[in-house]
């Protein structure tokens, strides 16, 4: 049984790093990367104090920068550099499961349904990303998340370690994930 | 020939060296300190009297500008929020120029306890503070209510205690330290009492994080409303809108 789940470790682990390389592997998926990772960073900004971004965003659409100027240094003011660095590593891993979930959508468009099962950790992968940016919207009033253990921190370690999970579930998109685990 | 398909070294570096450059910038950004910083204090302040048509308790508060201005802006705060400290020293100057001086609007402080534990004790030495100062010497409110926001550290709320708040009052001038803290031990929970009808006030107008703004129309009733450190175009641009409406 121990030895069973060490390879099962072993496996994990390198299938999340074929995972995180995979964007690596051509200049339009590390391009989709990096747009989905900035736009997820601004997301996930804005949604630490939803009621003022929508205001500023409604007087004027320009002032995005302003507002997440002023909101990466209200994050960083309230929950220090690990904060700051949970939110922007929140945001590559995202930009990461996005760019792998497309590869993943294709291929399973491709092939027959029944590879969805396959398809489906890197899809709860990408899912996750957006879901935990909702929640952290959600409870994200600086007050509320002041009130959340370490400063909502913890629930930020949480996505990310969801995220990571999921990523080594689906390895690389360009491989099945036939391994005895998943039974897919 | 570019090795579709593989990882290559150009793709890895340019990669690492915008995750070094995004995470640089992040850090920058969130980083570096107010270069303004700078400190307003009122030409007039006057406390506060009655339920305004808002229904927000004024009696005995910190107001800054004339008593008869038309337009009340409701400030509600917390000396832990950094966000509060933002919208006093980059905005709060100019507003107060061109909209609190001039007689257009008045700002009623108003605490909004929210951030840390030590947000009510903080609220209640700032309401002492200018129980103490109101009628003599309401400059020395503000003064103590700028060295209060001064006192923020870079990041968490565990700069804010009982020694911190001592050593501001005892180093503002024209505050007596004694009587506040006298003022601390016999009003204390009378004033939490007094502090939350009015956050009920805010909540009501969906108002869920500090600083939060109602701009109140004291003639015709309009109201508006602002959260967060907004730039000061759109205070000037909301109060316009709440004086015409």
């Amino acid at each position: 049984m121990t030895g069973n789940r060490a390879a099962a470790n072993r496996d994990w682990i390198r299938d999340l790093h074929d995972a995180l390389g995979y964007p690596l592997t051509s200049n339009a998926r590390l391009l989709v990367t990096a747009v989905v990772t900035g736009a997820t960073y601004v997301v996930l900004v804005l949604s630490s104090f939803p009621q003022f971004s929508v205001q500023v965003l409604a007087t004027d659409p320009t002032d995005v920068g302003y507002a997440v100027t002023a909101l990466t240094r209200e994050v960083y003011l309230t929950t220090g550099y690990l904060g700051l660095a949970l939110v922007a590593a929140y945001a590559v891993l995202t930009g990461i499961a996005v760019t792998n979930a497309l590869a993943l959508v294709q291929r399973a468009r491709r092939r027959s349904a029944s590879t969805i099962v396959g398809v489906l950790p890197g899809l709860l992968a990408a899912g996750c990303a957006s879901c935990g940016a909702g929640v952290l919207g959600a409870l994200g009033l600086v007050g509320a998340m002041a009130a959340l253990p370490f400063d909502g921190n913890l629930l930020r370690i949480g996505g990310i370690g969801l995220l990571l999970f999921f990523l080594g579930r689906a390895g690389d998109p360009r491989t099945c994930s036939l391994n005895g685990a998943g039974g897919a | 020939m570019d090795e579709e398909g593989n990882i290559t070294r150009r793709r890895a570096l340019i990669a690492g060296g915008a995750v070094l450059v995004f995470g640089g910038g992040v850090a920058y950004i969130g980083s570096r300190s107010d270069a303004s910083g700078q400190h307003y204090v009122p030409d007039t302040t006057h406390a506060g009297s009655g339920t305004t048509g808002f229904d927000v308790d004024l009696d005995g508060r910190p107001i800054a500008g004339k008593r008869d201005a038309p337009v009340d802006i409701y400030y509600w705060t917390d000396y832990l929020c950094p966000f509060c400290k933002q919208f006093e020293t980059e905005t709060l100057p100019e507003l107060g120029r061109k909209f609190l001086d001039t007689g257009d609007a008045r700002l009623a402080v108003l605490p909004y306890p929210n951030i840390g534990a030590y947000s009510m004790p903080a609220a209640v030495w700032g309401r002492c503070v200018w129980s103490q100062v109101a009628e003599s010497n309401p400059d020395a409110f503000w003064n103590w209510h700028s060295a209060a926001f001064a006192e923020q550290a870079d990041s968490g709320t565990d700069w804010a205690d009982e020694a911190t708040f001592a050593a501001v009052t005892e180093q503002t001038d024209g505050v007596d330290r004694s009587a506040v803290e006298t003022c601390r031990e016999e009003r204390s929970s009378s004033i939490r009492a007094r502090i939350e009808p009015n956050v009920g006030v805010a909540r009501e107008s969906r108002i869920m994080g500090t600083p939060g703004f109602v701009l109140y129309n004291r003639d015709s009733g309009a109201a508006g409303k602002l959260v967060g450190a907004h730039p000061y175009e759109n205070f000037a641009e909301a109060i316009e809108k709440v004086m015409e409406a």
